[in-house]
C-alpha cells in the first residue's frame, strides 16, 4: 500500500510539470490550429540553456526559468515572424512538416553545441527528499513541481484576467468573431506562440533537473506532449493539465509495477486508446458543426 | 495542344531513358559504389511513391512511412533466423503483407479522426515499434539487432540480386500509384484532399478511402524493407525505425512533386545523394540533421508543390506568353448545348412523398437553427425552401444529406430512414446536394470533378477506370449539358463562380440521384446563367427528377416551382402553390415582420 501511494505521489509531482510543459503545445493548437511538434526540441534546448547557465554561474536550474522563460518568449516570437507565419493559412500537413523540420535542425544544432551526449543538472539538493511518513518525496521533484504549479497558475489567471489573455482565449474559440470585436489576431497568434515556447521553455529547465537529456530526447518529449494533449482534448488547457496528471500517474504506475523500460509506451497507447474511443479526448469540444456551410 | 503533346512527350522520352539507364547501370558499370547508391535511392523511392498515395492524393501526411520498411526488415529478418536454409527473398512479400496489417490497424484508429490526429498516430506508431523491437528481447533480440544470412550468389553478381528486386517492387508500386491515379478510388482520395466534407457529400466513402490509401502506401515499403534487410545482412531497432528515414521519404515525395507519378521517384534521387554525401563527407548524425531539417523547412516554405508541378506551371506560363488565355474566351452559359438523358429515369411521381421531414430539430448553443420542422417533398415535384436569412434552410439541407446530425426528429427517404446514416451512405441512396457556396475539388480539372461521385461503393467500382471509358463519357455528356465540355481539362479553380456552379450541379448528377438538393442556383450569378440553370433543371424535371430548392430569387422560384415552402424561425409556416404563398399574411410577415403595416402606397406621394 505504501508503495502505491508513493507511486502515486511520485507520477501526481511529474504530472504537475508535465502539465506545464504541455500547456504551450495545446494552447498553439487552440489559437493557430497547428500541432507545434518542435515543443519537444525547445524543451530540450532550455534544458541545455540551463545547463550552461549553472555551470557557468553556479545559478540555481530551477531558478534559471527567470532567464529561460523570457529567453525563450524571444525566440519563439522571431520564429513566428519568420517561419511559421507563412503557413498559418497552409494545410495541417504543412504545419507539422515545417515545425518538425525545426525541430530537426535544433536536434542538429544542439548536437553540435552541447554534443550527443547525455547531460544532467545536479543541484545540491539533488540527491535530498523531503520524509512524510512512510513516503519519501524528492526535493528536486518537489521544487519542480511546485513552480511548475506557479508558473501555470499565473498563465490561467492571464488568460482569464486581462484583455490580452481574453483576446487570445476569443481567437482560440472564433477567429472571425474574434476579429469583428476589434482583436488583432495577427498579433495574437505571435503572442501565443511565443508564450507557448516561453511556458515550455520554462519546463525546460525543471526538467534539466529531474532527468538527463540529450539533443535526441526531444522525440520522446514530443511523444509524451502528444499524448497528454491528446488525452485532454486538442486545445483545452484544462484537459492538457488533467492528460498531464493522469500520463504522469500511468507512468509511475508502470514504472513500478511493470518495468521503467515500458513507461514511455504510456502515451502511445494513451493516444491509440483515445483516439479510437473518444477522438476529441477528456475535455476537447467536437468541431463546431455550424460553420460547415 | 499540340505544343503541350509534344512537351508530355518530351517529358515521357526523358523517363523512359532514366529507367533504362537505371535497369542497365548494374550491367555497363561495375562500380559498386554507385550501385550501392541507387539501391539506396530506390529504397527512398519505394517509400515515397507509397507515400504519395495517401498523402500526395489523399493529403494526409504520415512521419511513420519507415515503420513500414522496419516492419518488413524484421519480418524478414525474423523469419530468416528461424529459416536459415531458406534465401529471405522467399520472405519478401510477407513484410509486405505485415506492414500492410499494420497499416489496416493504424487505419481503423484514424478513421474516426480529421486532419492532425492522424499524423499523430503515425508518430506515435513509429516511436511504439521501436519500443517493442528494443524492449522484446526475447522476440527481436532487442538493441543487439538480427543478422541475416550472407548472400550465397557468385562474387560476380555483385549486388544484382537487391537491386532488380528493388526495381521490380518500385515498378509495381509505380504501377499501382499509375493506376489509382486513374480509378474512382484515386480521384475520391484527391477529392478527400480537397475538401473531405464535400468528398462525403458525393458518396465518397472516406473511411475505405482512408484505410485502402494508408494499406496501399505501406505494402511496398514493408517489401522494400524485407530486401533492404537481406542487403544490410544487419538489422536493429534504431537503425530500422528511424524518424529520420521518415523524414527522407517525405522530402523525396515534397520535393519532387506531392500528387505526381514520377515525383517521388525524381526527389528520391535527389535525397540519396544528399544523405550519401551527408554520412561520408559530413561526418553524419549532426550534418544530416541540419541538412535534411534546413530542406525540409525550405521546401516546406518556398517549394511546397515540389519540383515536377512547379516545373509545369513554370513552363507551361512560358509557352502561353503571348497567346490566347484559354480562360481568356467567353463561355456564354446561355447558349444551351447538349441535352441530358438521366440513366435511371425516375418512376412518374404517383403523388408519393419522396422525403418526408418529421419534427427535425438543431440547435447551435442557444438559437435554435431548425425547430420541429415537418415537411414533404413529393415524387417529381420541384420544391422550394424560402424563407428570410436564418430561417434554417442551409441548416435543414445540412440535416438532410448528413452534413450534420440532428437533435431529433428524423428524415425518410421514399420510406426509409436515414437521418442517422453517415453523408455518403444517403449520397448511395440517391440524396444529392450542392452548396450555397459552391464547394468544388479546386485543383482538380472539371472531367475529374464530375467523375469523383461514387454512386454505390464496391472494391471493383473504387477500381474502376474513371478518367477514361464509360465513366469519362457520361462526365463529358454531363459537362455537354452544363455547356463547359471544352473546360473539362481545366482546373476547376480557373473557372468562373457561376460556370463553377452549373459544374457543381452536373456533379451531383453523376450520383444519379433522385432527390436533387440544390442551395442558392441562383445566388450570386449573372442572369444569363441562372436562365440555363432554370433551363437545366426544368429539362431534368421534365424526365421525372425530384428537386427540392432553396434561393432568395424569387422571380426564379415563382417561375419554376410548385409548391413552395416557407420556413420562418426554423419552422414551416406556409406551403402552397406560388400564387396562394404570395397572398398569405404570414409570410409578409416573417419577411417584413410582424409590425409591419402597408397602409399606404409605397413610391409616388400625394
Amino acid at each position: 500500500m505504501t508503495d502505491f501511494v508513493q507511486t502515486l505521489v511520485l507520477g501526481l509531482l511529474i504530472g504537475g510539470v508535465y502539465a506545464l510543459l504541455a500547456s504551450g503545445l495545446t494552447l498553439i493548437f487552440g489559437v493557430m490550429n497547428i500541432i507545434n511538434v518542435a515543443q519537444g526540441a525547445f524543451l530540450i534546448l532550455a534544458a541545455f540553456v540551463t545547463y550552461s547557465l549553472w555551470t557557468a554561474t553556479g545559478i540555481d536550474p530551477i531558478a534559471a526559468i527567470a532567464i529561460t522563460a523570457p529567453a525563450m518568449f524571444a525566440f519563439g516570437w522571431l520564429l513566428y515572424r519568420f517561419a511559421v507565419v507563412r503557413i498559418r493559412t497552409a494545410s495541417p500537413a504543412a504545419s507539422v512538416l515545417l515545425t518538425f523540420s525545426i525541430a530537426l535542425l535544433l536536434e542538429g544544432v544542439m548536437g553540435l553545441v552541447w554534443g550527443n551526449t547525455s547531460h544532467a543538472v545536479r543541484p545540491s539538493y539533488f540527491n535530498e527528499s523531503f520524509h512524510v511518513g512512510e513516503l519519501f518525496l524528492p526535493k528536486a521533484q518537489v521544487y519542480a513541481c511546485l513552480v511548475a504549479v506557479g508558473v501555470l497558475g499565473a498563465l490561467y489567471a492571464f488568460l482569464a484576467r486581462t484583455w490580452t489573455g481574453r483576446a487570445i482565449r476569443s481567437s482560440a474559440v472564433n477567429p472571425e468573431g474574434a476579429q469583428l470585436v476589434g482583436v488583432d489576431i495577427a498579433a495574437v497568434a505571435a503572442l501565443t506562440f511565443a508564450i507557448g515556447v516561453a511556458t515550455t521553455g520554462a519546463g525546460g529547465s525543471l526538467v534539466s533537473v529531474l532527468y538527463p537529456f540529450l539533443p535526441g530526447s526531444h522525440y520522446v518529449w514530443i511523444s509524451r506532449l502528444l499524448g497528454i494533449i491528446v488525452l485532454g482534448g486538442l486545445g483545452s488547457l484544462t484537459g492538457a493539465t488533467v492528460g498531464a496528471l493522469l500520463i504522469g500517474v500511468g507512468e509511475s504506475m508502470v514504472t513500478t509495477y511493470i518495468g521503467p523500460e515500458w513507461a514511455t509506451a504510456v502515451p502511445y497507447g494513451v493516444i491509440f486508446v483515445v483516439l479510437l474511443v473518444r477522438p476529441q479526448g477528456l475535455f476537447g469540444a467536437r468541431l463546431r458543426e455550424d460553420v460547415a456551410v | 495542344m499540340r505544343r503541350l503533346l509534344a512537351g508530355r512527350s518530351r517529358w515521357t522520352i526523358v523517363a523512359g531513358l532514366a529507367t533504362l539507364f537505371v535497369a542497365l547501370y548494374p550491367v555497363l558499370s561495375d562500380s559498386t559504389y554507385y550501385q550501392d547508391m541507387i539501391i539506396l535511392s530506390l529504397i527512398f523511392a519505394i517509400g515515397a511513391v507509397g507515400l504519395n498515395v495517401i498523402a500526395g492524393y489523399g493529403g494526409y501526411v504520415s512521419l511513420g512511412q519507415s515503420a513500414f520498411v522496419g516492419l518488413g526488415a524484421y519480418t524478414v529478418g525474423l523469419l530468416s533466423l528461424h529459416h536459415p536454409d531458406i534465401s529471405p527473398f522467399v520472405w519478401v512479400p510477407l513484410g509486405g503483407v505485415v506492414a500492410g496489417i499494420a497499416a489496416t490497424l493504424l487505419g481503423v484508429i484514424a478513421m474516426r479522426t480529421r486532419g492532425h490526429a492522424f499524423v499523430i498516430i503515425t508518430i506515435a506508431f513509429l516511436f511504439l515499434m521501436q519500443l517493442v523491437m528494443l524492449n522484446w528481447r526475447s522476440f527481436t533480440r532487442g538493441s543487439s539487432g538480427i543478422s541475416l544470412p550472407i548472400p550465397q550468389w557468385d562474387v560476380a553478381y555483385q549486388n544484382w540480386p537487391f537491386y532488380y528486386a528493388l526495381l521490380a517492387i518500385l515498378a509495381g508500386a509505380m504501377l499501382a500509384s499509375w493506376r489509382i491515379r486513374r480509378t474512382k478510388f484515386g480521384m475520391g482520395l484527391i477529392a478527400m484532399r480537397e475538401d473531405e466534407d464535400k468528398a462525403a457529400t458525393v458518396g465518397v466513402t472516406t473511411p475505405a478511402y482512408k484505410i485502402l490509401g494508408f494499406v496501399t502506401s505501406a505494402v511496398f515499403p514493408g517489401m522494400a524493407g524485407g530486401v533492404y534487410a537481406y542487403y544490410l545482412s544487419f538489422i536493429d531497432p534504431r537503425g530500422m525505425f528511424d524518424i529520420v528515414i521518415s523524414v527522407q521519404i517525405i522530402l523525396s515525395m515534397l520535393l519532387g512533386g506531392r500528387g505526381t507519378l514520377w515525383g517521388p521517384v525524381l526527389g528520391a534521387f535527389i535525397i540519396e545523394p544528399l544523405n550519401e554525401l551527408a554520412n561520408q563527407q559530413l561526418g553524419g548524425g549532426n550534418s544530416r540533421l541540419l541538412i535534411f531539417g534546413g530542406l525540409m523547412t525550405l521546401v516546406v516554405l518556398f517549394l511546397p508543390r515540389g519540383i515536377i508541378p512547379s516545373a509545369g506551371v513554370w513552363l507551361a506560363a512560358r509557352r502561353r506568353r503571348g497567346a490566347e488565355a484559354p480562360m481568356g474566351t467567353r463561355s456564354d452559359g446561355a447558349v444551351p448545348r447538349g441535352r441530358l438523358a438521366l440513366r435511371a429515369p425516375a418512376p412518374p411521381g404517383g403523388g408519393a412523398p419522396l422525403l418526408e421531414v418529421r419534427g427535425l430539430s438543431k440547435r447551435f448553443g442557444g438559437v435554435n437553427a431548425v425547430d420541429a420542422c415537418s415537411f414533404e417533398v413529393q415524387a417529381g415535384s420541384i420544391t422550394a425552401l424560402i424563407g428570410p436569412n436564418g430561417s434554417g434552410k442551409t441548416t435543414a439541407f445540412n440535416l438532410i444529406d448528413g452534413t450534420m446530425r440532428a437533435d431529433s426528429g428524423s428524415v425518410w427517404l421514399d420510406g426509409q430512414r436515414i437521418d442517422r446514416m453517415r453523408p455518403w451512405r444517403r449520397a448511395h441512396l440517391g440524396i444529392a446536394r450542392t452548396f450555397q457556396i459552391t464547394r468544388l475539388f479546386k485543383e482538380m480539372t472539371l472531367l475529374e470533378n464530375v467523375v469523383a461521385p461514387l454512386r454505390s461503393f464496391s472494391l471493383a467500382r473504387l477500381n474502376a477506370v474513371a478518367i477514361s471509358g464509360p465513366e469519362a463519357k457520361r462526365a463529358e455528356e454531363l459537362l455537354e449539358f452544363a455547356g463547359l465540355r471544352e473546360f473539362r481539362d481545366e482546373p476547376a479553380g480557373a473557372l468562373s463562380y457561376g460556370q463553377q456552379k452549373l459544374v457543381e450541379f452536373v456533379q451531383v448528377l453523376m450520383l444519379d440521384p433522385r432527390l436533387v438538393l440544390l442551395d442558392e442556383p441562383a445566388g450570386g450569378i449573372n442572369p444569363t446563367v441562372i436562365e440555363r440553370m432554370a433551363q437545366m433543371i426544368r429539362e431534368l424535371h421534365g424526365q421525372g427528377l425530384t428537386f427540392l430548392i432553396v434561393e432568395h430569387n424569387m422571380p426564379f422560384v415563382l417561375g419554376l416551382c410548385d409548391p413552395v415552402i416557407v420556413l420562418a424561425r426554423g419552422g414551416p409556416i406556409c406551403h402552397g402553390t406560388p400564387d396562394h404563398i404570395q397572398r398569405d399574411p404570414k409570410v409578409l410577415d416573417a419577411y417584413l415582420g410582424e409590425d409591419f403595416v402597408l397602409d399606404e402606397p409605397v413610391g409616388v406621394g400625394s
